[in-house]
């Protein structure tokens, strides 16, 4: 047995979609913001802090959960993503005989980073460890598994930036292997202190609205979110009665094998998850009418990024960063972007790329500058992350 | 219960554990008396120094250190099975319940200590779970698929699961899948109060790294993933076991069902140090070529030696 390529060629159907973020607390005011191009940053915390950043917070309506697993926002963001997506996907609940796949990324929700609890058992090491058993309860896959009552395989997946991307290949390849007729995968990241104060250690947020791709580019801004989609096989879909809009129809990953947080200068992982995604949709790079990319306002993510979407697409593929209105959601980035993406397909058009004005001498190519109509049937997400992790999603419109 | 695609080949064997690092060190340390109940089970010091990664490992903690060496090992074994495949066809997964704590709450420290503006980058980015990832992928030159995932008790089954898909569906050629976990404080002080009246539990650490292949290709042993989630208690989970594989032949259906617990202590990698202490002395002591381990009702691993 050497491997079945056909086997991971095999489409996987999208059935639902559900997202929120800083551009909107549904996908209708996220088309919204989209659509206005004025992206609303914050300049205040929900939190203590003397790093002063605009971020991208989440005003929604967070939904109640049981307490065990109410005090975390990383959680709750998740379940209101899901409930999104299961009801555009017309599930009001899963059969128990349907296995469900349960995969979901994230950074912040897999770490103790309680910093007032942490203060305060620095100071009294005696007091109540409430904080650490809401902690061994919020992993999020499996949370989401029991909040939903499925059964299936379950994974949670801490790959940095990458893994809401990551999340939704780990679904699809379960999928073509048989482990579940259903699967829902995508990230999920609150806003956090340890990350604020991390990302600010590193050098690379902005003190002002992010600008990716942008020659004054400074960096980026954080921000909150959960990103949602249902996969779903062929037979399982028809054997409900539902038509889908949409196919996984590719994904790729790859390693730099370079650095531990900076992308390797010419970006070679990220061509290779590229091109592995092209190839598992048998498709050539001029077949894709847009792409989503990372883009994170960072000087090294934004050259390296664009040295390869220029070396592989040219010119003449549009693409655009998102992070103008969502700002990064790390570990949601992904599934935040491969719903984005899957809007820009169904409405026919992708917004400006906000905060971009001038074009950069280190980066070869132009994001989108107004709002552009899309033609065609495939559409690319791409992410990178610390670790040297690049990760692509590859998704077609059939309907 | 879910079944895996398609098993798959263990070619190389890697682990640093409170029992040693030498594959054969531990064997021989599983057939002596186990340490004593509840006792706390780290890894010597002294193994977690590799003079051929010293220089890449300037900035790794004790974390790192542990997945990386583990990993090393299990890849120099696998290497002959290894030489004429492509870095960009061979993946790797690593699981780990707490991640690099320690670092983690070093970060933290930092925060509280120096205020959020002046905290060390090094420790916000080795504190990240995936770093260990990171690691191997650039000691090992690894380009391929590179994943972290996080789960309190079947990751390593989970992990195994995906190599399968991966192995079967041609993403990857090899796949180099390991679990690591850290003991440290403060999650000692932390967690010991909430094991209070379960003193027989022994915290512990330790990594153990497999090179898995397609199943055409020779190995050790054979190895195929199966995991059930349910809504198990974290804090009342049964902790992984060994048992004779169900349906089986009279050979297997005589091996006893036994645990390495003792030997290896409780923690997120435990069903790692269950495989590990199997492969090792069950086919030596029982004359077993298939067995299971499980990890309370919610997963398994079915190893056939070969």
């Amino acid at each position: 047995m050497t491997g079945d390529p056909l086997m991971a060629r095999t489409p996987v159907c999208i059935t639902g979609i559900g997202v929120v973020s800083g551009a909107g607390a549904d996908v209708r005011a996220t088309l919204q913001t989209f659509a206005s191009g004025r992206p609303t940053p914050s300049n205040s915390l929900p939190f203590e802090s003397t790093v002063a950043c605009p971020t991208f917070q989440v005003s929604a309506d967070l939904p109640i959960l049981p307490p065990r697993y109410s005090n975390s926002r990383s959680l709750r963001l998740t379940m209101l993503a899901v409930q999104q997506a299961m009801e555009s996907a017309g599930i009001a609940k899963f059969d128990p005989n349907v296995r469900v796949g349960i995969c979901i990324g994230t950074t912040v929700a897999c770490q103790l980073n309680n910093v007032p609890f942490y203060a305060a058992y620095r100071r009294d090491p005696d007091r109540p460890m409430d904080a650490v058993v809401d902690y061994l309860h919020a992993n999020l896959a499996r949370a989401v598994g029991d909040l939903l009552g499925t059964s299936g395989p379950r994974m949670t997946i801490v790959n940095a930036c990458s893994s809401g991307t990551d999340a939704i290949g780990v679904a699809a390849s379960w999928m073509r292997a048989g482990l579940c007729d259903v699967a829902i995968a995508g990230g999920a990241d609150e806003l956090s202190r340890v990350a604020l104060a991390g990302f600010w250690s590193l050098g690379v947020m902005s003190q002002q609205p992010c600008a990716p791709f942008d020659r004054d580019r400074t960096g980026l801004n954080l921000g909150e979110g959960a990103g949602i989609i249902v996969l779903e096989t062929a037979a399982h879909a028809l054997l409900r009665g539902k038509t889908h809009q949409f196919e996984l129809a590719g994904f790729g990953a790859a390693c730099d094998a370079h650095h531990l947080t900076a992308p390797h200068p010419e970006g070679r992982g990220l061509g290779a998850a590229i091109a592995a995604a092209l190839a598992q949709a048998d498709i050539q790079p001029r077949q894709v009418a847009f792409i989503n990319a990372h883009g994170t306002a960072t000087p090294d993510n934004d050259r390296a990024e664009g040295k390869v979407i220029s070396r592989i697409f040219g010119d003449g593929v549009p693409f655009l960063s998102t992070k103008g209105f969502t700002g990064h959601t790390l570990g949601a980035a992904g599934g935040i972007e491969a719903v984005f993406t899957l809007l820009g397909l169904r409405e026919g058009w992708v917004p400006a790329s906000a905060g971009f004005k001038n074009q950069a001498d280190d980066v070869p190519l132009s994001p989108t500058r107004n709002r552009t109509e899309i033609r065609g049937e495939y559409a690319l997400s791409t992410s990178l992350a610390f670790g040297g992790n690049n990760s692509v999603v590859l998704v077609r419109r059939v309907a | 219960m879910i079944t895996a695609p398609a098993p798959a080949e263990i070619l190389g064997i890697g682990a640093i554990t409170p029992l040693g690092r030498d594959l054969a060190v531990i064997a021989k340390n599983l057939a002596a008396k186990p340490p004593a109940r509840g006792e706390m089970l780290r890894v010597a010091d002294d193994l977690l120094s590799e003079p051929a990664i010293a220089r890449s490992m300037r900035r790794a903690d004790r974390f790192i250190r542990m997945a990386a060496i583990a990993a090393l090992d299990a890849w120099n074994q696998a290497a002959p099975s290894c030489a004429d495949i492509a870095r960009e066809q061979i993946g790797l997964i690593v699981t780990s319940g707490l991640g690099p704590h320690c670092r983690g709450f070093k970060f933290l420290d930092g925060i509280l200590d120096a205020g959020d503006s002046n905290a060390l980058p090094t420790d916000f980015s080795h504190s990240v779970h995936g770093a260990a990832a990171s690691y191997i992928a650039g000691l090992l030159d690894l380009r391929g698929p590179s994943l972290t995932a996080t789960d309190f008790e079947i990751g390593f089954e989970q992990a195994v699961l995906l190599a399968q898909c991966w192995l079967q569906q041609g993403t990857c050629r090899r796949v180099l899948v390991g679990s690591v976990e850290e003991l440290g404080e403060p999650m000692i002080s932390m967690t010991k109060k909430l094991l209070a009246g379960k003193e027989s539990i022994a915290p512990a650490e330790g990594a153990v790294f497999l090179m898995l292949a397609p199943s055409d290709v020779a190995g050790i042993a054979t190895l195929d993933a199966a995991t059930v989630p349910d809504k198990t208690d974290l804090l009342a989970s049964e902790y992984p076991s060994i048992a004779p594989d169900a349906g089986a032949t009279p050979q297997i259906a005589a091996a006893r069902s036994t645990t390495f617990t003792p030997y290896f202590g409780h923690s997120a990698s435990s069903s790692a140090m269950q495989l590990l202490g199997a492969l090792l002395s069950i086919p030596v002591v029982d004359n077993a070529t298939t067995f299971r381990t499980s990890c309370g009702k919610v997963a398994a691993l079915h190893v056939s030696m070969t």
